[in-house]
């Protein structure tokens, strides 16, 4: 019995789910032996220190230099046919669940996604977002499944750094039709909405997608990420990747800057996290007030310039 | 050609044409016979009653007048025409046989006469529509098909006409020519001589034939319907319109256990006899709102899919094949997804399909089977489930806006009120919804009636999450719920949300929950009516925007109208009462993200046009979202609950 694991790898470490999902599949039990592939432009990214499995295959082939998720399916069912894996295993991530996703459609055999366990060819696994575990039986002589991240925890192996072997995998037209062509970063300027401390938001008072200058410019003093409501995105004057609300980004920042954001309820579910909310706003009816710590009654767009002008004057001062 | 002869060649042109028809027919009805059961037993006044008005009255085409009348004229035409076939298949065989009594009736083809010239008249203004008016709701139907129909149908009506002319030329009819105006002017074009009897053998020929093609081509087109259409009005839902089937979890047999629909084989029979009835018309798509903001639903759209879906795979699963997944084969996500639920689609239509119930089964099945849903509406559900709200709010806050109010918190063990106010997770939670409930249970009290709430005990209906087609959560709501209000002895329930409302109402009986429940808007009119509440009369410009739940799922639209009359200037909108616009909420789209134009918007630019300053609501969603609209658009309106306005009308006393 050979168990066959996918492993991703940033800059030549493997990361943290693949590290799960192969401590998962060498507790598969039976005596099982347990391969790892991983798929990189060049042999030189083969990795190192101990792993816990048996044997590490690296895939070679300059389409794996980006993102080529077929491709790499392609390798691990060439893979998996030499060794005659009874199992395939990969990470619950985003990429992984795609490539297993494609491993499946190759092999026509059913794929069980975020699993938590595995035993006797029955799987556990997380459904509805995380309120539900399903028990699954899977009849397939395959078994593919992905672990969900963070369900085992990651074992590093002992002993010896398992043999590494090198091979250049077969890869049809189709599996290389996609290519990265171009990369862009993602329009907020570093500070993640999600994980930033410091939020500076506008809403619909910021009246144009021009009117989020003086937003952009505080936000920059502050090192705070910029958000918007769900009327900004709306109107079309930010992206969708700034709305904060319940059917956006929800955030969790030390202090919330709410500039020109009525306070609907769907929004106020996105950022009750905050800590702390500064209200801006011309309204004083405005529902945000009621769930605002402190407020400031005013046109944003003479209240937060004025701010920003006196965090220069003290810094400068 | 001799009797025999003839009678020969109409036999056997008779038996090829009904083999064809049953070899057909009987494949559909086995595709049908593959659904799994609903319950549409019983009823049979309600259903006698649809068939009256519904079908011979034809009431939903009458909805839109020209175009209605267009098709009653083709269709009376078709049934006083009937016994025509019979005297025609008689008269093919021997030009001197006629049917009994009828056939000598001067009354009965003065009626032929007179339904000729309307079917002509309803075939060529067809046409007029189809190829000059050129209506955007057949952007999509098979507009060809359509075309053949009504060649056939004009081909059928002349030949009849140029029969019966040349039967009077002759003086074959039996019946006094001086009845039939039309075919008696037409006599006048022809002779008594050979030339005439071999026209008017074509003729009956022609008009025979040109029968058995039509009655063939039927069931291979749209135009099926003219077969089903009958019997899907006669199984249309008897129940209340806003209550959806549940599906029945605790079911002892888990092969039987349905969750919505994922192939074929898991749609009812009904929602298969659905599909084989639309004929394409697009009323539904014309009142759609996603389809008029852009969207990819058309209600049109979505039937058609899964009619060619049922079709194309129904002859291989009746032989033992897998039926293969409905979405995205027959119709794609986006469009399971941007349904509101408005039922407007449902509304209009004149062969009683039921779109929305097609959409929530898709749903249930993506939602329960495949955990596949837009992930921004994830966070509802779950909060739903864990905080007995949808927005995640502390239950602790929920009868927080009744601070400074003397509302009675109903705590267990006290005794039932008269009537329990059921608030509504908006009306509790969202601050401009909040103004609603102050305002409701301000009247209510100053009417002196004995009324109470739940506080932090009542708990979110599970509406959202059984539109999103999270059947599962919904049922632990109701079942919760129902606990609760049969804890506390509660008997007549009022509320400001006509989702609440419509869930106490129509579902919850489903669970053993039986309650009176009435809107706030219904009480409200009452204590009006009663003179309990007196406000002053006033000036004010409102418009009164019908909620799709109040009004055109429950029949309530008198009641808000009442109060909005007693306390303003009322103007109608373009779309009301029934034919309401939805302002973008439903179907739990208050949790979701909207791709391309805003439904809200939409609504909102149509309430300005009104001239009103005030654009009055009664459900709590209505109020954010056209309150939302109106900014988004730059209007002025003032968006406020009926309770408000009436609120502040006694203010003002």
């Amino acid at each position: 019995m050979t168990a066959l694991v996918y492993l991703e790898q940033t800059d030549g470490a493997v990361d943290e789910p693949s590290l799960q999902a192969a401590t998962m599949a060498s507790s598969l039990g039976g005596g099982a032996e347990v391969h790892a592939v991983v798929a990189a432009d060049t042999a030189a990214l083969a990795p190192a220190g101990p792993l816990p499995v048996d044997a590490v295959q690296v895939a070679v082939h300059e389409a794996f230099g980006s993102y080529a998720p077929l491709a790499v399916a392609e390798a691990v069912v060439e893979l998996a046919g030499r060794l005659g894996a009874t199992c395939v295993v990969g990470p619950g991530t985003e990429r992984g669940n795609e490539v297993l996703a494609h491993v499946a459609a190759l092999l026509d055999l059913p794929l069980a996604a975020n699993c938590v366990a595995v035993a006797d060819g029955g799987v556990t696994r997380v459904r509805w977002g995380g309120s539900l575990l399903e028990e699954a039986r899977v009849d397939a002589p395959t078994l593919l499944l992905t672990v969900q991240p963070h369900a085992v925890a990651a074992e590093p192996g002992a002993g010896d750094p398992p043999s590494v072997e090198t091979f250049t995998p077969t890869l049809s037209d189709a599996a290389l039709a996609l290519r990265v062509v171009e990369r862009v970063g993602a329009a907020t300027g570093g500070v993640s909405l999600a994980d930033a401390r410091v939020v500076v938001s506008g809403g619909r008072g910021a009246g144009s997608e021009e009117g989020f200058a003086p937003i952009e410019e505080l936000a920059e003093l502050l090192e705070a990420a910029v958000g918007c409501s769900r009327a900004v995105t709306m109107a079309g004057w930010r992206p969708h990747t700034d709305q904060v609300g319940q059917t956006g980004t929800k955030i969790a920042p030390e202090i919330y800057i709410a500039c020109g954001i009525s306070g609907a309820t769907q929004h106020m579910a996105g950022c009750k996290g905050a800590k702390r909310i500064l209200a801006i706003n011309a309204d004083r009816e405005a529902p945000i007030l009621q769930s605002a710590d402190y407020a400031v009654i005013g046109d944003l767009h003479e209240v937060v310039p004025a701010i920003s002008a006196a965090i220069r004057a003290a810094r400068s001062g | 050609m001799s009797t025999a002869l003839s009678a020969v060649a109409l036999l056997a042109a008779l038996a090829v044409a009904t083999a064809l028809f049953a070899r057909r027919a009987h494949l559909l009805y086995r595709i049908v016979r593959l659904g799994k059961p609903t319950d549409r037993s019983g009823d049979l006044g309600r259903r006698t009653k649809a068939e009256a008005t519904v079908v011979l009255g034809q009431r939903k085409l009458l909805q839109r007048i020209v175009p209605g009348l267009v098709h009653a004229f083709v269709f009376w035409g078709f049934i006083v025409l009937a016994p025509t076939i019979v005297m025609a298949l008689l008269g093919a065989v021997d030009a001197d046989w006629t049917f009994p009594w009828l056939g000598h009736q001067g009354w009965y083809f003065l009626l032929v006469d007179l339904f000729c010239v309307l079917v002509l008249v309803g075939v060529v203004s067809a046409f007029g529509i189809r190829k000059v008016q050129r209506p955007a709701r057949f952007e999509g139907s098979h507009l060809r098909e359509a075309d053949v129909i009504l060649g056939l149908i004009a081909l059928i009506v002349t030949t009849l006409l140029g029969w019966h002319a040349t039967q009077i030329a002759l003086g074959l009819n039996e019946w006094p020519a001086g009845w039939s105006p039309v075919s008696d002017t037409l006599s006048g074009l022809f002779g008594d001589g050979e030339t005439t009897e071999a026209f008017e053998r074509a003729f009956v020929w022609l008009h025979v034939l040109t029968i058995l093609v039509f009655l063939v081509y039927l069931p291979y087109s749209k135009h099926l319907h003219i077969a089903t259409a009958g019997i899907n009005v006669w199984f249309g839902r008897t129940r209340a319109r806003g209550r959806l089937e549940p599906l029945d979890f605790e079911i002892e047999d888990e092969s039987a256990l349905r969750l919505g629909a994922g192939t074929l084989v898991d749609m009812t029979w009904k929602q298969m006899l659905d599909t084989m009835s639309c004929t394409e018309c697009g009323r539904c798509q014309d009142v759609c709102p996603a389809w008029a903001t852009g969207k990819d639903l058309s209600p049109k759209l979505l039937i058609m899919g899964l009619r060619d879906r049922l079709f194309a795979e129904g002859p291989a699963v009746l032989g033992g094949g897998e039926a293969t997944a409905l979405v995205p084969g027959a119709v794609t996500d986006e469009v399971v997804w941007d349904c509101v639920t408005c039922g407007a689609c449902v509304h209009e239509c004149p062969v009683s399909i039921e779109h929305v119930d097609h959409v929530v089964d898709l749903r249930r099945h993506l939602v329960m089977s495949e955990s596949r849903f837009p992930t921004e509406a994830g966070t509802m559900l779950r909060d739903v489930g864990r905080s007995s709200n949808p927005w995640g709010k502390a239950q602790s806050e929920r009868a927080a806006w009744a601070d400074g109010l003397d509302v009675r918190v109903l705590e267990p063990g006290d005794p039932a009120p008269e009537i329990l106010y059921w608030v509504g997770c908006a009306a509790s939670f969202d601050e401009r919804a909040r103004a609603t409930a102050r305002a409701t249970a301000t009247l209510l009290l100053h009417a002196g009636l004995d009324v109470a709430i739940l506080g932090p005990r009542e708990s979110c209906t599970g509406d959202p999450a059984r539109r999103m087609g999270d059947e599962f959560t919904f049922q632990e709501q109701a079942r919760q719920n129902v606990g609760t209000l049969g804890d506390a002895g509660v008997t007549r329930i009022v509320t400001s949300c006509p989702h609440c409302f419509n869930t106490l109402g129509n579902e919850y009986g489903d669970f053993g929950g039986d309650y009176e429940v009435v809107h706030h808007t219904e009480l409200l009119a009452e204590l009006l009516a009663d003179g309990r509440l007196q406000p002053p009369v006033g000036e004010e410009a409102i418009t009164y925007h019908d909620s799709c739940y109040l009004a055109r799922h429950n029949d309530v639209l008198a009641a808000p109208r009442e109060i909005v009359s007693r306390i303003g200037r009322p103007l109608e909108m373009a779309r009301s009462g029934k034919r309401t616009f939805c302002c973008g909420a439903g179907g739990a789209h208050m949790w979701m993200e909207e791709r391309g134009s805003a439904i809200n918007e939409e609504r909102a630019r149509e309430a300005a046009a009104t001239g009103a300053d005030t654009l009055a609501v009664a459900c709590p969603f209505c109020t954010m979202m056209l309150d939302d609209g109106v900014k988004q658009t730059g209007g002025e309106l003032r968006v406020a609950d009926v309770a408000v306005l009436l609120a502040e009308a006694l203010e003002r006393v």
